[in-house]
């Protein structure tokens, strides 16, 4: 059994495209181009929950647009667990981790990124690189905000019972996948 | 005629553990590592000689102090005296290293060299000292220290299991495929060196293939199926029709047991555990894990229910200090390593079901559906739980798209082949059990190679055995 793909079939009605690199809708707060989202689940739920099984996998095939989506947000949880200290705590890992996902990151297809043989995007248009330079962002706050919701909620009492996440620390079970590099790369 | 009443002794040498014991039983009476330690050269005869006098020694202390309980130092072999506890392990031992080691006799008065040696775990407490050095005389299944094996043998009878080997038929285990030389090997050391009355030779894949009768899900007693043997080193896949091993089919996978402890203890260190010992990652192997249907979904259920989080607590000799490991997700991705080769390794990466649907279609077509319908688990690394279910449903869902595609390709109707994976609960000594149960029937001493043939005949006899035939 190979590793885990994304279940979003790309929708040429309502998903853009720049390049090969689908902007797919995803439910936020976070002021950003993407569409709103009608269903419950999106893409980021779907990168949080394959983060851990596709972290063993060093293989992967692209098989729709949004697979490389998913690649994309599996490589920035993994940076965003390095940047998350064993005991830093709630609103020093939140802090962090906005910066993180703000600061001057490598766009797909310029130097310097990872994955460039398997990312197509027109770099020579400068509209479209600013759209997907802005969805980026949104997608990365987006991701690490959920990111950290989870990481801090304690394993021994579960998700569903009531804590106060501000007060725990993040969680090693989590941490531990940092040194597991999804297909060897990181962002 | 002394031995017509006595049990055939029943012995399976694998690489790593020695099983031995009577015909009948339904589990063996030793399980220990198949090592032998041997003495070093000249130095030994003193030093053997010191760590004889501090062994009786403290074998006088010992036996003062548990006569109260009725045991003696050198008990005849009960759970008493830790040596002779069963083992599971091929590199545990310290929980016995704090006691002294057995006295041998027959090293210390004779004080000849070639009889200062000691097998199974004494063999691993011996081996820490500087006398003695340890060797391993099995290598993939197979005998590669002759001399080193009929020492061992020679403990095994007249120190474990205490018989007359001339009062007894044996019935030992092969590896499939071993060359019939080894076989011969095998029979001049049990008539000449050993006297045996009787010797069964037996292929341990059909012995499995025997031990799953007592699953109640077996309705004929046929020698026809697919056994899975996974143990410390190999896993191994081999067809069996009609009692003869498939010999051109048989595939194996560089991933069991080792290799699960090994990622335990991988994942272990990445989250910084107080205690990442080989020993503890064995321990959380045996008691922890599990085979789950589908990883994303039981990492869900994780974060669901807390209470799947366990904590093992590993002591001190002294049981002074504790330390608490806690076990998380490695509980189900460990042996998930058979069903997904990727996550722990880069160079191989067939899933075992695969594995057993090529080996399986390399055979002769008219025993495949014989095959397919009978797969039998054997070896401690099937022990997890649900193993035999994951294997089933994966294979299954192989066989079931191969058949569409057939139909869809030749307009024709299959009348389908039924998958099915069987389990039991005497799957950890598999092997050993099979050759129990048939070496306790009446028509063994039938198939056995007598003294009395061996004289008449030679070595060469044991190059043919005739197959049991039960159905």
């Amino acid at each position: 059994m190979p590793a885990y793909h994304s279940t979003f079939p790309y929708d040429p009605n309502t998903d853009r495209l720049i390049g090969n690199f689908v902007i797919m809708p995803i439910k936020t707060k976070f002021r950003g181009p993407s569409y709103p989202c009608n269903s419950d689940y999106d893409i980021i739920d779907e990168c949080l929950d394959l983060f851990r099984p596709n972290s063993f996998f060093k293989n992967f095939e692209i098989k729709t647009p949004s697979d490389r989506l998913l690649i994309y947000g599996i490589l920035f949880i993994n940076q965003c667990l390095a940047t998350i200290q064993p005991h830093m705590s709630y609103n020093d890992a939140v802090k962090a981790l906005v910066n993180l996902s703000l600061n001057h990151f490598v766009l797909p297809g310029t130097p310097g990124f990872p994955l460039n043989s398997t990312y197509q995007v027109p770099i020579e248009d400068p509209q479209q690189m600013a759209l997907l330079k802005s969805y980026l962002a949104q997608f990365r706050q987006e991701l690490a905000m959920r990111l950290i919701e989870r990481v801090y909620t304690d394993p021994k009492l579960g998700v569903e019972a009531e804590q106060d996440k501000t007060k725990n620390s993040p969680s090693k079970y989590w941490l531990s996948f940092t040194k597991r590099k999804f297909m060897n790369k990181s962002l | 005629m002394s031995y017509l009443n006595n049990p055939a002794i029943v012995m399976d040498n694998g690489t790593g553990l020695t099983k031995l014991g009577f015909a009948g039983n339904d589990s063996p009476s030793w399980i220990f590592p198949t090592a032998i330690a041997t003495s070093q050269g000249s130095q030994s005869t003193s030093s053997s000689k010191k760590l004889d006098t501090s062994m009786n020694m403290s074998n006088t202390n010992y036996s003062s102090s548990t006569t109260a309980t009725g045991a003696t130092s050198t008990g005849t072999g009960t759970n008493k005296n830790s040596y002779y506890a069963k083992s599971t392990s091929a590199t545990a031992f310290d929980n016995l290293s704090s006691n002294v080691l057995l006295s041998n006799n027959l090293a210390g008065k004779r004080g000849t060299e070639d009889l200062d040696f000691y097998i199974g775990n004494e063999a691993l407490i011996a081996s820490q000292g500087p006398s003695y050095s340890l060797s391993y005389p099995i290598k993939h299944g197979q005998i590669e220290n002759w001399d080193h094996m009929e020492r061992f043998w020679e403990n095994s009878i007249f120190k474990y299991l205490r018989v007359e080997p001339e009062d007894h038929y044996f019935l030992l285990t092969e590896p499939p495929l071993n060359p019939p030389e080894n076989r011969e090997q095998v029979a001049e050391i049990f008539f000449e060196s050993f006297n045996c009355a009787g010797l069964y030779i037996a292929v341990q894949a059909v012995l499995a293939l025997a031990a799953s009768w007592t699953s109640s899900k077996v309705i004929d007693r046929s020698l026809t199926g697919t056994v899975i043997d996974s143990g410390d080193g190999v896993t191994h896949v081999i067809p069996v029709a009609e009692g003869y091993v498939i010999g051109s089919a048989i595939k194996n996978i560089p991933i069991a047991g080792r290799d699960i402890t090994l990622f335990i203890q991988s994942l272990l260190r990445e989250r910084g555990e107080q205690d990442t010992s080989l020993k503890t990652a064995e321990r959380i192997k045996q008691e922890y894990c599990y085979v789950c249907p589908d990883i994303v979904k039981e990492f869900n259920k994780f974060d669901r229910n807390p209470e799947k989080f366990a904590q093992f607590v590993v002591e001190n000799k002294e049981r002074t200090s504790k330390k608490i490991i806690d076990i998380g997700y490695e509980r189900f991705l460990a042996p998930e390593i058979f069903f997904n080769p990727e996550i722990a390794s880069s160079d191989f990466l067939t899933p075992l079901p695969t594995l057993v649907d090529q080996t399986i279609q390399a055979c002769p077509i008219d025993v495949r559906k014989g095959l397919y319908n009978n797969i039998v688990l054997s070896g401690g690394s099937t022990m997890f739980k649900d193993f035999g279910r994951r294997l089933q449903r994966d294979l299954k869902s192989i066989v079931n798209n191969r058949i569409a595609q057939n139909e869809r390709l030749t307009g024709t109707k299959s009348t389908g082949v039924d998958v099915s994976v069987i389990s039991h609960r005497k799957q950890r000594n598999a092997v050993w059990f099979g050759g129990s149960l048939l070496a306790q029937t009446a028509e063994f001493r039938g198939y056995c190679h007598t003294k009395q043939d061996y004289e008449e005949y030679g070595p060469e006899i044991v190059r043919n055995f005739s197959l049991f035939n039960m159905v």
